[in-house]
Order: C-alpha cells, then structure tokens, then sequence
C-alpha cells in the first residue's frame, strides 16, 4: 500500500545521505585509521583534499590546476565546435537531399565504426604531438553524432507539416528547410550535440593520456608514474564534474531554445 | 512483382545502391591516386591501398610484436568479453534491485551519482596503477565502460513497468517475489538489451583506449605500434580491424534483440 | 445500507477515497457504503471520472481508503488477493506470455500441479472460445480475443469475487455484443459474485442483478435499482441480447437510468 508521497521523500534523504557518509566514512577508516590500504594504492580522502588546494595554488607538472583545466577545456571546446559547425549543416543537407545523402553517407558508413580513439596514432602522425592532432581527433567524436542526430532529425520531419507549409504558401526548398524542416529537427539535433559533447570529452582525456605535455590528462598520467593517486583521483574528481556541468549546462540551453519538447527521464 | 511491375521502391534503391558503390569506388581511387600514383602523400603519412591490403595479408602469418594478426584479434577479444561478462554480472543484477527495493536505491544511487559523469577512460591510469598494463587493467576499463549505461537502462527497465502489469499479478496470487521474477525482470527485458548494446559501444570505445595507452598485444597496441614505427599501414590495418569488430558486435546484439523483444509492437 | 458484515460477501463501510496526483489530491469518492451478496451481479454505472474505478480498486485491495473499511466474508481487506480478481479495460496482459501461458499465470500461486492446471486451461479456453489460439502472443490477438483471455485467465483461477472494470469499453459494438451474451451464459453456469463497472447503460441493465448509479465527482451512489429482486425486466436472462434490449420495460429502465446520470452530468457541468 503506497505511503505518503512526503514521507518517501525525507525517508530517501536520509538514507542517501547516511549511505554516503559511511561509503567515505570506510574510505576513511580504512586508509588513515586501520591502515590496511596502502596510500599509494588508494589515498585517504583528505589527501585529495589536501591535493585540491596544493595544486590550486603552486604548480605540478608545469601548470597549476586551473591552468591544467584551461588547456583542457581549450582544447576540447575548441574540436567540440568545429564539429558542430561542419556535422550540423552537413547533417541537415543530407537528410534534405537525396543526392548529396547518397555520396556522402556511403563513405559515412564506412569510417563510422571506428572507434574516434583509434585516430589518435594517425593523427599524431600527420598533424604531429601539438594541438592539432588532438583537436582533430576530438573534431571526429563530436562530428559523427552530429551529423547522425542532424541527419536523423531531418529525414523524421513530419511530412503532414511540410504539407501544411506548402499550402501556405511556402515554395522554394531552401524556405521549407528553414522554416519547417529545421526548427522541428532541433530537439534531436541538439540531443546529438549533447552525444557529441561527450564523445569529445571522452577523446580529450584518451589523447592527453597518450600525447600531451599539458592538460588533465597529463596531469593524471603524470601523477601515475610519480606514484600519487590521490592527484590521478582528484583529476578524476575535475574531469567528472566538469563533464557533468557541460552536460547540465546544454540542457538548459536545450530547454530554452525547445521548450515545447517534454521533459525525458534519461 | 514482374519485370513490369518493378516499384518506384525499388528504382530507388538500386539506384541507391549504384550511386554509392560509385561513392565507395571513387574514393578508393582517389586513395590510390593520392598515394601510389602521383605519389602526392610519402608512404610513411598516408600509405596507399594496397600497401594496407599486403600488410594485412602479411601479418597474418608474420608476428607483430608478440602475436599474429588473429593472435591481436583473439586477445582484444577476450578482453572485451571479460570485461563485458563480469560488467553485465553486476550491473543488471543490480539495476533490478536497484528498481525494485526503494531503499537499496536511496543508498546506491548518491555513489553511482559522483561516479558515473568520470568517463571511463579517465580511470585508466588509476587501473594502471592498480592492476599493471595486463589483462587486468584492460577489463577493468571496458567493465567500468559497460556498467554504467547498463546499470541505467536495467534501474530504468524496471521502474517504467507497466504498473497495470504488477497489479495483474497481484490480482493473481503472485507474491512480492515471485513478482520480480515473473513480471519486472521479463517486462524490462527490452530496455535491459538497449542498455547493453549501448554499453558493450562504449566498452569497444575503452578496448581500443586502454590498448592504446598501456598494452603489448591487441588491435590497439597494433594501431599505437604503426604510429611510433612511422608505419601507418599497421594503424590502418587495426582500425579496420577495430571497425569490423564491433559492427559484428552491434549487429550480433541487434539480432538478439530482435529475439527477445519479439513482443514490443514499435 | 449497512448490511449484515457477517453474511454478506463483500462489504464497503463508509468508504471515502482521495486521489492523489503529483501536486492535487482530491475526494474521489464521498463515504459510500454497500453490501453484496454472494452470487450477485452489482453492475456500477456513472459518468466519467465519477470515481467507480478507485472504488472498485478499494473492494480489490489495490488502493486503501482514507476513511472506512472494506470487508470480505467478515474480515477486513488488506491488500490484492487471488480471491478477488480484476479485469482490467486494458486487458493488462503479459505480453511475453502466449495465451495459455497468460491463462495459467494464476494456477502455479494456487499450488495446483501441472496436469491439472492444464486440464483447467483447456477449459477455460474453450468456454471463452479461443481454441486454436492458446499458443498465440496477445499482440498477434484482436482486441476481443485479448479481452477473452483476460477473462479466462481471472475466471481460470476461480476467485471468489469478480471485479471487472469496463471490460469491454475497448471492443466494438458487434464483439462486445458477443461477449455480453458470453458472460452471462458464463455467469449461469459458474455462479461468482461479480461486480461490474461500466459507461453503458444498456449494459449494466442486460448484465446486473443491481445497478448502482453513481453520482460525479466526489462519488457518491445516487440510487440503486433492483432488477433481478423486483423482476424488473421479465425473462432478462434467457433471451438474446437484442431480444431483451427491445423489450418495453427494458426501454422504461434504460431510460430513467439514463435520466438520472444526464442530470448528473449537466448539474455538475462535467462536460
């Protein structure tokens, strides 16, 4: 028999909150009181703390932590960009046109299964060890959702719409494209860029583990061979948030630029 | 449908199908052209095709590093099932109770909540760190890569049941848990395989990752090896390689979808 | 209206329901009692929303009162049991079952062993006349055909009382012709207390021993008719469903029934 709607409530609190203070509270124990794991296996919390507010202010490995982040993000909204600028339009024009979709989505096809990752080697090759290479990498993981959602999108349009268009009055395919087409696509379009996004985070920390002299990744890959994974966990701790604010962050834009879409659970 | 009688539907897909054998063809032209026959990029950037096709034939039967060709297939294979095996284990067990007990939710989701915006990769050079550059390291990845969008889908499978289904039950005679086994776990089926298809992606995305960074065998290490011997024939053979790999997983994981969820009317 | 609680099958006692959705709640049904007898066909009639659902749900055990109780044979209801059995409109079937499957779900709680339980699903598959179809999924069944395993799954598992809401609202009007004529004939072969909730009035008054008219929202019964009790429609059970449809006090019936839930729906505006 269903309780009250307002005691479930408090009563998951409570226990979300206990769950978490004795999750850390063992983390704890375990590390600074009863010494069992080793620190350079996994390092007591407030190590990481502690970490935290070293790295803010004097610098490891070359850069401070905010530095680190800068060149990070630099990088990955740099690729994340150009990815939208070319994937979207291209997007959108094959899932208008017949001919250019038949061309394009072929070699498309193709090229799809390989994981953006596995560029990476290529990539240095070509474009070298600087930001380049990386960039491009990035560029790829977020141009194929891109192009896939935008694609999609287009090819779902409602054709009851474009029949209203064209009754009003609408004639010229550019015009349709624009006015129906696109705006009605948005949603999906923006969910591919949401994909994108973090595809490309995804690729940033893998090329800067590989091939990097600045950055998060680096950071982390560097902390690993000096034996200190409380700065691998707190780089971790970074990378996750800011991964998780880019993520809320387009969903607000999406809300604003869509809101007649209903909310989703995932 | 005669001769005669050949469809509007079917003009349009071989004519499809020639526009992008066409595509396809002239690519592999232009490829050829570049690299053998006006010599436009050195061997060592961008090889031709059939310098890619003699490699692959090559290797076979010579070694690379420790393995064959099919010896680097094999252990990239074991890999991602290990790690998909031990991630699936967890994850839907989990999810499922995760969905069904409420308090079990309230204690586990604050964790899985910090711990699911870290991107798997991220965690490679923690598992480095812990588990060596073995077999160890790599499945533990690809297991963090499955786990989460598993977990998810399965913990969504089971709240979106149909609550009309449970109350059918219960109108029936069934128990509390003979509900959870004779309802929700069949009734979530479908989301449960949308998850893994999604995670066993991801996980392929984490093979080549941590076969990238720290690996002596596998179709990443071949990728990484051509680039650091400046032989990108090798880099080209393994993403190829890594592309066909996981188009058999998808499409394996589409056919068993097909199967299970024969009862979903889309 | 309070009856005997040691005598009668199924009793509500001043019952009030609230509804609770995201933010609102609301009364859904206003202290209604009543009191049926074992045997009985109560047929419940309204207009939309009036709440005969969320009653119906309290006689089922799936939703608890906020105020009065509900008994069965002299206890206290306390949540959904095998011996109260629901059809639901939207047939509620599970998907991944074949029919047979579906029909048998209940048995295997009930301990019965595997030739017996499939000697009862054969009955019952037979007498709701879907022979040929057992092994068939309910998404490769009409709609008519998905009720009548619905039916023959509750009926399989001989509960005590029959709750069924708006069975046949998804059906057209030739099926659920059909199924009317159906389900009394399978009322008089199996006799089981049955409460029946429907919108048609023709329906209820075809089909009920007593019709229980309820009032819009917050729920409340307005009047109940006796049909079987005062015979007020001669001969109702023996003949075809056309038969006793065009019948003059059938017609009187239909239409002072009728009457009462219009004034409902007009005085409280609900269209």
């Amino acid at each position: 028999m269903p309780k009250l709607k307002a005691d479930r409530i408090s009563r998951r609190m409570i226990l979300s909150f206990v769950s978490v203070v004795c999750a850390v509270g063992i983390w704890y124990i375990l590390t600074s009181v009863v010494r069992v794991i080793p620190p350079a296996f996994l390092p007591p919390p407030q190590n990481i703390v502690k970490d935290f507010f070293r790295l803010l202010a004097n610098a490891y490995v070359g850069n401070t932590l905010i530095g680190h982040t800068l060149v990070s993000l630099e990088i990955v909204l740099g690729g994340f960009f150009l990815a939208l600028i070319i994937g979207i339009p291209l997007g959108i024009l094959m899932g208008w046109f017949k001919k250019i979709e038949a061309v394009v989505d072929p070699l498309f096809q193709l090229l799809r299964p390989i994981p953006p990752l596995a560029w990476i080697p290529l990539s240095l090759l070509w474009f070298g060890i600087g930001m380049k290479s990386k960039i491009f990498v990035i560029w790829l993981s977020a141009f194929v959702p891109c192009v896939i959602n935008s694609y999609t999108a287009i090819r779902l349009t409602d054709p009851l719409l474009v029949k209203a268009a064209l009754g009003l009055g609408v004639k010229k395919q550019r015009d349709l494209l624009r006015e129906v087409a696109i705006p009605s696509a948005l949603p999906i379009i923006l969910g591919g860029v949401r994909i994108g996004l973090g595809a490309a985070w995804m690729t940033l920390v893998a090329a800067e583990l590989l091939a990097s002299n600045a950055g998060l990744g680096y950071m982390m890959q560097m902390a690993r061979r000096a034996l200190e994974p409380s700065v691998i966990i707190l780089g971790m701790l970074i990378i996750g948030i800011l991964g998780a604010l880019m993520a809320w962050g387009l969903k607000a834009l999406e809300k604003r630029i869509c809101p007649w879409v209903k909310e989703e659970e995932h | 449908m005669g001769r005669l009688g050949e469809t509007m539907l079917d003009r349009i897909y071989q004519e499809k199908l020639v526009l992008s054998l066409i595509s396809i063809l002239g690519f592999l032209l232009l490829w050829y052209a570049v690299t053998d026959l006006f010599g436009l990029m050195p061997a060592i950037i961008l090889p031709s095709p059939e310098k890619v096709f003699f490699t692959i034939y090559e290797k076979i039967l010579v070694p690379v590093g420790e393995e064959k060709l099919f010896g680097h297939v094999g252990v990239s294979l074991v890999r991602i099932l290990v790690g998909t095996g031990i991630a699936l284990g967890l994850a839907i067990p989990l999810g499922i109770l995760m969905g069904w007990y409420e308090n079990l939710d309230a204690m586990a989701s604050p964790i899985i909540e910090v711990l699911r915006p870290i991107p798997p990769i991220a965690w490679i050079p923690l598992a480095i760190l812990w588990f060596g550059i073995g077999l160890g390291s790599k499945v533990f990845i690809i297991a963090i890569g499955v786990f989460f969008p598993t977990l998810i889908n399965t913990y969504l499978g089971v709240k979106f049941v149909e609550p009309l289904l449970i109350k059918a039950a219960q109108t029936l005679g069934a128990k509390d848990k003979d509900i959870l086994w004779e309802v929700i776990v069949p009734a979530s089926v479908p989301l449960i395989v949308a998850g893994v298809r999604i995670g066993v992606g991801l996980g392929m995305m984490c093979l080549v990752a941590a076969e990238l960074v720290a690996a002596s065998s596998g179709l990443g290490y071949l990728i990484m090896l051509g680039g650091d011997d400046l032989k990108p024939e090798l880099s080209i053979t393994g993403m190829i390689l890594i592309g066909i790999l996981g188009l058999i997983a998808d499409r394996m994981i589409l056919g068993i979808e097909r199967r299970v969820v024969f009862w979903k009317k889309e | 209206m309070n009856g005997n609680r040691q005598t009668d099958k199924l009793v509500a006692q001043n019952v009030s329901v609230l509804y609770e959705k995201d933010e609102t709640s609301f009364l859904a049904v206003d202290d209604v009692s009543l009191s049926i007898q074992e045997g009985e066909f109560v047929v419940i009639v309204g207009p939309s929303g009036c709440g005969k659902t969320t009653f119906m749900n309290t006689l089922a055990g799936l939703v608890r009162p906020a105020k009065g109780k509900v008994f069965m044979d002299g206890e206290e209801i306390a949540g959904p049991s095998a011996e109260r059995g629901v059809v639901f409109q939207q047939f509620a079937l599970f998907p991944w079952k074949t029919a047979y499957e579906n029909i048998e779900f209940g048995l295997k709680y009930r301990g019965i062993p595997k030739e017996q339980r499939d000697e009862i699903v054969r009955k019952y598959i037979r007498l709701v006349k879907l022979d040929g179809f057992e092994n068939s999924f309910p998404h490769e069944l009409s709609g008519g055909m998905k009720q009548r395993v619905a039916i023959a799954r509750v009926y399989a598992n001989r509960p005590q009382v029959l709750l069924m809401d708006e069975p046949f609202g998804a059906l057209d009007a030739q099926t659920r012709t059909i199924m009317q004529e159906d389900l009394t004939e399978m009322f008089m072969t199996e006799k089981r207390t049955v409460v029946f909730i429907t919108h048609s009035v023709e329906e209820a008054i075809y089909l009920g021993d007593r019709v229980v008219i309820m009032t819009a929202r917050p729920g409340k019964f307005k009047k109940i008719i006796r049909i079987t009790e005062e015979d007020l429609v001669p001969d109702r059970r023996n003949l075809g469903y056309d038969e006793v449809v065009n019948l003059k006090e059938f017609r009187d019936l239909k239409g002072e029934i009728w009457g009462l839930i219009k004034a409902e729906i007009l005085e409280k505006h609900i269209l």
